[in-house]
């Protein structure tokens, strides 16, 4: 196997010295980490890597030694690097030499065997590779699960040799918060942080974070406790406020807000992006909402939307009125029992009278409930949406009950008609065995079954027709609502802080990497660039969406028809079979 | 191998059996092949007359839909007053009731269990059911061109026909299918009469000749085959009068497919059985005949 020397591109130009890093004997490759440059004492430098060592639990050594030829080659030099080598023993002992020139590089690697070509001369057998210390240090490798188990320590034999560099480099950060111009027993070269000025800031709001945390961790615990107070679980307003998506919404931020507000640290990165990803989501959701509040309450615009909404309301009423009067006449010249029609239209029509008297008995109050729903928007847009989609389900309540009659009325004739179909035949449905049987009817049986059969099929159309409109109708509303409800998932489980971050810094979400080749001679090493790939943006929303409401259809779209067929309910109500599954 | 038999052929004896190796090829079959074979072993030999009887069921079956129809006809066309049909249905049934039980002497009431009480709770719900929904058949099909009603009454009706238990067993006989084909065509008639009370009285005419003539029909069959000729003769003649009332092309048609059915069709049937020619041999498949009782305990 062919030794791989990683190194790192800020230390290309740093001084003659020791190479300090970690050897992978699974992969035969050197990470390098850091040079100790000229003069040092052997014992410090044992001491600062054990004291590293023991903080980052990375096994760091010296690998060799680092020859940087700004002048004429020195005898001398050559011999004492040599030397060193005596003094840190290691397998293998690695001299990597930049001659005056940057093209030419060399390497020696001594006391090392490869296995499969041992009569090679050397210099062939070692590659060396540059990363960048500060992207590889700071970019997390994904998949996450390839990565090895922080508590694993050194062992880790099923890693793969990516993962391995990735993780030592990320390990040894203690190494490099030493500074440059520090006055310590041992000089190292590096890299290191640039902005020290805004690290304070960081500093501060990390320190002020805490406090703020607890503050709102207990606030938002009484505004839990409150909610689950025994008052609002009776009963009839538990099962109001299942059926309110607004509340759904509620419910969802304050577990979000409850988990951001945890002044527990976070165990790993995921967890860390997770946090970052809700909280980035709140700020949008809140900063949407505070801008769609300021245009609603600007202009008087809250008055103009009351005044139109019951217009709007009486107009969808005298629609649907219209609508029954063509159902109940002769509807694209069908052919419907005249006396069934008469009966459901009259029944229609005083349900949408109905309506209507409740409408205008609501009027004068719709401003004043729009003011109030309004200030609602400054908890988040997500928040408005939600309650904008109650109202629409509140003022189409009428459209619901029809849907439910028709498809009541439906169902009935359909579960009717397929149960005397098999009486018609002679059959039965034997729900031992979930079987057809044959069955010897009595002799009135047979004549009511029929009689029965007969009258249904032909009141079957009406009844149809009736519950086809409806469900038209319900699904146009369904839709609408749906749309909202994605607006609003969308809003809450897109991943915007991890969106961001690849957006800017896309090294920092790393799929993996590649190698561009920067010198390929022979008799010298061959020198790579490692590259980070990133993450896809459509991997990067698939890894880290946020959970959603959970409001999703259940059913898929062939269920949904079949549904529709047999006239069984279909959103948001549940058939009582289904609830027991 | 094929040298070394040629020459044995005549000593070894060809077996009917495959467990054994044998210098033959697997198509080949010995002289005493054909031995077994049979032929019409299980042929019947009719006679004329008593098959010219059977048919009478068919007879009987084609002159109810007859009767049923032209009756749905004049009412139809205010000939006919429901109430005397309504009359004279009841007076019939009680009679076919009381014949029902005297031509066994209540033998088969007994056998089936069925006591007075349920014959009257039967009789109670038809009325019921049948008065109750008049109404609705009366405006069911108002709004369905009478053309459709027309077809599917034909088709239901012959459907009747086809799956009608007259005795014989096959697969497609169906009396539960015949009998609802039957309710659902007269539904489908009453549904066009004029008033309630004519549908009403319709659909229980209907039931009495397709549910409960029948049943007379059989038992009077099976006791007294005398009076049954008797009976099959008057209600044919009966239908015939009635469509020839209607119309006089029908009313021929009408007959001559009664005396085809009656005479021509028997008589054919046996001259056909002349030329049956039906073979049986041992490459039939295995009929197990012997009763696997004796086995089973």
């Amino acid at each position: 196997m062919v030794l791989k020397a990683f190194f790192p591109t800020c230390c290309t130009s740093a001084d003659s010295g020791l190479l300090v890093g970690r050897w992978v004997p699974e992969q035969s490759s050197a990470v390098i980490l850091a040079v100790v440059h000229f003069p040092f004492i052997p014992i410090q430098v044992k001491e600062l890597l054990a004291q590293v060592q023991q903080t980052s639990q990375v096994g760091l050594a010296v690998l060799g030694t680092w020859c940087h030829r700004r002048q004429e080659p020195e005898e001398s030099l050559g011999r004492f690097l040599e030397g060193l080598g005596a003094i840190f023993s290691h397998e293998p002992w690695l001299q990597l030499c930049r001659e005056k020139g940057s093209k030419l590089w060399s390497c020696k690697a001594t006391g090392w065997q490869a296995p499969t070509s041992p009569g090679a001369p050397s210099e062939d057998q070692v590659m060396i590779i540059f990363y960048d210390q500060r992207k590889v240090l700071l970019s997390q490798l994904h998949p996450p699960a390839a990565l090895p188990d922080c508590q694993a320590g050194d062992a880790m034999a099923s890693a793969t040799g990516l993962a391995a560099i990735f993780d030592t480099v990320a390990r040894s950060e203690v190494l490099f918060q030493s500074d440059r111009f520090d006055e310590g027993p041992v000089r190292l070269s590096h890299w290191q942080s640039e902005g020290v000025e805004a690290s304070i800031l960081v500093e501060v709001a990390k320190w002020a974070s805490g406090p703020i945390c607890l503050l709102l961790t207990y606030l938002l615990s009484l505004v839990s406790a409150a909610s689950t107070c025994r008052f609002f679980n009776l009963w009839p307003l538990s099962f109001i406020w299942s059926k309110l998506s607004t509340c759904e919404q509620l419910r969802y931020r304050l577990e979000q807000l409850t988990f951001i507000f945890n002044p527990q640290k976070a165990e790993n990165p995921s967890q860390l992006m997770r946090k970052a990803n809700m909280f980035v989501s709140v700020l949008l959701d809140v900063a949407l909402g505070l801008t769609l509040l300021s245009w609603l309450h600007g202009k008087d615009r809250i008055e103009q939307l009351a005044d139109a909404l019951v217009p709007v309301a009486d107009r969808v009423a005298e629609e649907l009125q219209h609508l029954l009067q063509w159902l109940m006449g002769a509807p694209a010249g069908l052919k419907m029992n005249r006396a069934l029609d008469q009966v459901l239209g009259r029944f229609f029509l005083y349900h949408i009278h109905l309506w209507i008297s409740y409408i205008h008995l609501m009027s004068p109050f719709i401003e004043r409930i729009l003011w109030h729903m309004g200030l609602s928007a400054c908890l988040g847009l997500t928040v408005a949406l939600s309650i904008l989609s109650d109202i629409i389900a509140l003022l189409t309540f009428h459209i619901y009950c029809f849907y439910v009659y028709g498809a009541r009325l439906y169902c009935l004739k359909i579960c009717g008609l397929s149960s005397l179909w098999r009486l018609f035949r002679g059959k039965k449905w034997n729900v031992l065995r979930q079987r057809v049987d044959s069955c010897s009817y009595d002799l009135d049986q047979l004549f009511i079954g029929t009689l029965l059969f007969t009258i249904l099929v032909f009141l079957l159309p009406t009844t149809a027709l009736y519950y086809l409109v409806f469900t038209l109708l319900r699904l146009l509303v369904v839709t609408v609502q749906g749309l909202i409800h994605l607006l609003v998932d969308l809003i809450n489980s897109l991943p915007l802080y991890a969106l961001g971050l690849r957006l800017c810094r896309p090294y920092r979400l790393a799929a993996g990497v590649k190698f561009r080749v920067l010198e390929h001679e022979a008799g010298r090493p061959l020198r790579l660039l490692m590259q980070i790939n990133p993450l896809p943006y459509g991997r990067v929303v698939h890894i880290y969406r946020l959970p959603s409401c959970g409001c999703h259809p259940k059913h898929s779209w062939s269920s949904l028809c079949r549904k529709l067929f047999f006239g069984e309910l279909i959103y948001p109500w549940r058939q009582r079979g289904d609830k027991q599954d | 191998m094929s040298a070394e038999p040629e020459t044995q052929a005549e000593e070894i004896r060809w077996q009917k059996v495959l467990y054994e190796r044998q210098p033959f090829p697997d198509n080949y079959v010995d002289q005493r092949f054909l031995e077994e074979l049979r032929k019409n072993i299980h042929a019947r030999k009719y006679r004329y007359w008593a098959v010219v009887f059977e048919s009478s069921v068919v007879v009987q079956q084609l002159c109810s839909v007859c009767v049923f129809v032209v009756i749905w006809w004049y009412m139809d066309e205010g000939l006919l007053a429901p109430h005397w049909l309504f009359g004279t249905g009841l007076a019939s049934s009680l009679v076919g009731y009381i014949l029902f039980d005297l031509l066994d002497g209540g033998e088969g009431r007994r056998k089936s269990g069925r006591t007075r009480w349920a014959d009257l709770k039967s009789a109670l719900v038809f009325i019921t059911f049948t008065y109750g929904f008049s109404p609705i058949l009366k405006t069911l099909t108002e709004s369905v061109s009478t053309d459709t009603i027309y077809a599917m009454s034909v088709f239901m009706l012959l459907g009747h026909l086809v799956f009608f238990d007259y005795g014989a067993n096959a697969a497609i006989v169906s009396s539960t299918l015949s009998l609802n084909m039957a309710i659902f065509a007269s539904v489908c008639l009453a549904s066009r009469l004029p008033r309630s009370l004519h549908a009403f009285i319709m659909v229980s005419f209907a039931i009495q000749i397709f549910a409960l003539w029948p049943m007379l029909q059989k038992k009077l069959k099976a006791r007294t085959p005398r009076s049954y000729v008797g009976v099959t003769l008057l209600f044919a003649f009966s239908a015939l009068a009635g469509l020839l009332s209607i119309s006089v092309v029908g009313a021929t048609l009408f007959a001559l497919l009664l005396v085809s059915i009656s005479c021509l069709c028997p008589f054919y049937l046996i001259r056909l059985q002349l030329f049956k020619e039906n073979i049986h041999g041992p490459w039939d498949e295995a009929e197990i005949k012997e009763d696997l009782s004796r086995f089973l305990s």
